[in-house]
């Protein structure tokens, strides 16, 4: 038996402490922000360590230090940094995954945007997810409009288009089987309602699956993305920080004219789109934030 | 002045025994707000050492896991050292405050203690990152900015407590609520204890002026970024136990503008950013306000 084990583990706050006073640690952070605008803040420094240390293990890579060298020398660091992006975003994708997120869509973003278009007689709300991944976001929403319907949602018709680069992603999507991870965070009452039994897994109930529809899109095809007009929400997370910071700004630029005044775009949630947009501005809610696009465009920075 | 102000001063006298001002609190805010290089450790180490709950307060800190130390550290002078100067300061203001105000209604006091200690963190590093030219201001009045909500809570708690629950109920700013249902807010009350006290001038206004930037007649940038990281620790997890605000656009905020106008570094300031770090302070300020309450 090695001593190794019978010393007493650090305690956590002990290790969180040591991660954030770890000068390569945080350059390693810094970095992945400044490139991905992704951001690991200082108590989450003990989780981004681990994951590098992951790569380092596949890298044969024996210091943080030489690892940072690995992310800006060599010659594969665009291919590391969307490896390590993968190691810092594995396992985001599941049901009702940004609980402040969606409360704000809920509470706050729907009844400004309907109350906005109350004078029309035909109110018509387009909602998309772009980058849906394997679906669950988008289905996600439908739920949350679907626990609407009888309430705030009466009377008006709801779209969501949710796309993805990947096909076999979108296959999936629109197969609707999820296992147990994905559904880590629903309930049994919304399980028994919105899903029925696929084997020992579960599907989703055909009415919330007719309330999305799925297709192949590449956000950085500019002809068609002129096509996405008139979102009211836009949900794009933890797609972007794959983009160079030129992509980004485009895409970006895209989802601003895609929406409506007074609409708004959702990102992963740590990702911030500083320095990538000024047109957009940020608000917050409880928990959360979002780019707001406003009712008359303001230029410039705040 | 107005009716309200006379109702307060009324009610205050009512009660007859507002607490008298920390005798600690003077001497540091005088010392402790200066900046960190013209800060004597040997004068902080005398301040503290005058008190000797405080001073088993600092030791305790410096040994907790939270520092993971590897040697017990036995002096004032070590835990000082161990622990540096704004540490310091935050554990000695807020027993000092915890001591003028004891906990006797229960009423969301550590929720109080917690946000105000959030606010202090906050506006510091608020203030290092906007380029204000004294963050250890900042950081104390942050600290001392509801003041009044620990007088009301003892002056009239019943007032208080009524407005609190509309606050709460309806999701609106409770100082809103406090003026509409009991005629003055915990920012007027919080400035005539500052007066009374004879704290330094800034921090009246601070004090008075957080919620209604625009108002204050000077020390504006201060009660700026007091006002903007108030808001910002409400809508992150670090305000009062109750939510009250749904959804902010800073940019629109009088204080924001206030502040981008008059602090160098804001032009480049990274909102995004700074919203996300904020987040690591949650555990900082749970563990501290433990440790504080355990204590007193």
């Amino acid at each position: 038996m090695s001593n190794a084990i019978l010393t007493p583990p650090a305690s956590s706050l002990q290790a969180q402490a040591a991660a954030s006073q770890n000068p390569h640690l945080r350059k390693i952070r810094d970095l992945i922000y400044q490139v991905a605008g992704i951001l690991q803040p200082d108590h989450k420094l003990q989780f981004l360590e681990d994951r590098c240390r992951r790569r380092m293990q596949h890298l044969n890579v024996s210091s943080l230090n030489a690892y940072y060298d690995c992310l800006t020398l060599s010659a594969v660091r665009t291919e590391e940094m969307k490896e390590l992006l993968n190691e810092i975003t594995i396992g985001e994708t599941c049901f009702f995954r940004n609980a402040p997120q969606l409360d704000a869509l809920r509470t706050v973003v729907l009844p400004s945007i309907l109350k906005n278009k109350s004078h029309l007689a035909y109110r018509h709300l387009r909602l998309w997810s772009a980058g849906c991944s394997t679906g669950e976001e988008a289905y996600t929403m439908a739920i949350m409009l679907l626990q609407e319907r009888e309430g705030a949602l009466k009377n008006v018709a709801v779209e969501i288009v949710a796309t993805d680069l990947n096909l076999r992603s979108l296959e999936a999507a629109q197969a609707g089987i999820y296992g147990e991870y994905a559904l880590r965070n629903v309930g049994p009452a919304m399980r028994q309602k919105y899903f029925t039994p696929a084997g020992d897994r579960l599907a989703v109930k055909p009415e919330v699956k007719s309330m999305v529809k799925f297709s192949r899109l590449n956000l950085v095809d500019d002809a068609r993305m002129t096509f996405m007009k008139g979102m009211d929400v836009i949900f794009c997370c933890n797609v972007m920080i794959y983009f160079d910071g030129v992509v980004r700004k485009r895409v970006v630029q895209h989802f601003f004219n895609n929406l409506l005044p007074n609409s708004y775009l959702f990102v992963g949630h740590a990702e911030s789109l500083y320095g990538i947009n000024n047109d957009f501005h940020l608000v917050h809610f409880p928990g959360a934030t979002a780019y707001l696009k406003g009712q008359t465009r303001v230029g410039g920075g705040a | 002045m107005s009716q309200a102000r006379e109702r307060i001063e009324r009610k205050l006298a009512e009660i007859g025994s507002l607490p008298t001002i920390p005798t600690l609190l003077v001497p540091l805010l005088q010392h402790l707000c200066e900046p960190a290089e013209d800060v004597s450790i040997d004068r902080v180490v005398k301040i503290v050492s005058q008190d000797p709950s405080l001073a088993a307060q600092c030791l305790r800190m410096v040994n907790s896991p939270l520092f993971g130390v590897r040697y017990a550290v036995e002096t004032v002078r070590g835990a000082v050292m161990g622990l540096g100067v704004n540490r310091v300061r935050q554990i000695a203001m807020a027993c000092s405050l915890l001591k003028a105000f004891p906990a006797r209604s229960a009423v969301g006091v550590r929720a109080l203690w917690a946000h105000s200690l959030a606010v202090a963190m906050v506006a510091e590093k608020f203030a290092q990152q906007a380029g204000y030219a004294e963050p250890e201001q900042a950081y104390s009045a942050g600290l001392l900015h509801d003041l009044g909500i620990l007088v009301a809570l003892t002056a009239c708690p019943d007032e208080f407590e009524k407005a609190a629950e509309a606050a709460s109920r309806e999701h609106r700013a409770l100082y809103l609520c406090e003026r509409e249902l009991n005629g003055f807010d915990h920012g007027e009350i919080g400035e005539m204890l500052a007066r009374r006290w004879q704290l330094p001038g800034p921090y009246h206004h601070a004090l008075r002026y957080h919620h209604e930037v625009e108002q204050a007649p000077a020390h504006r940038c201060l009660v700026a970024i007091v006002g903007l990281c108030d808001i910002l620790c409400r809508l992150r997890d670090l305000g009062y136990g109750f939510e009250e605000i749904g959804f902010v656009d800073l940019a629109a905020e009088p204080a924001w503008l206030l502040a981008a106008n008059e602090l160098p570094k804001m032009r480049d300031f990274d909102l995004a950013r700074f919203t996300l770090e904020l987040d690591a302070f949650i555990a900082e300020v749970e563990q501290s306000v433990a440790a504080l309450f355990e204590l007193v």
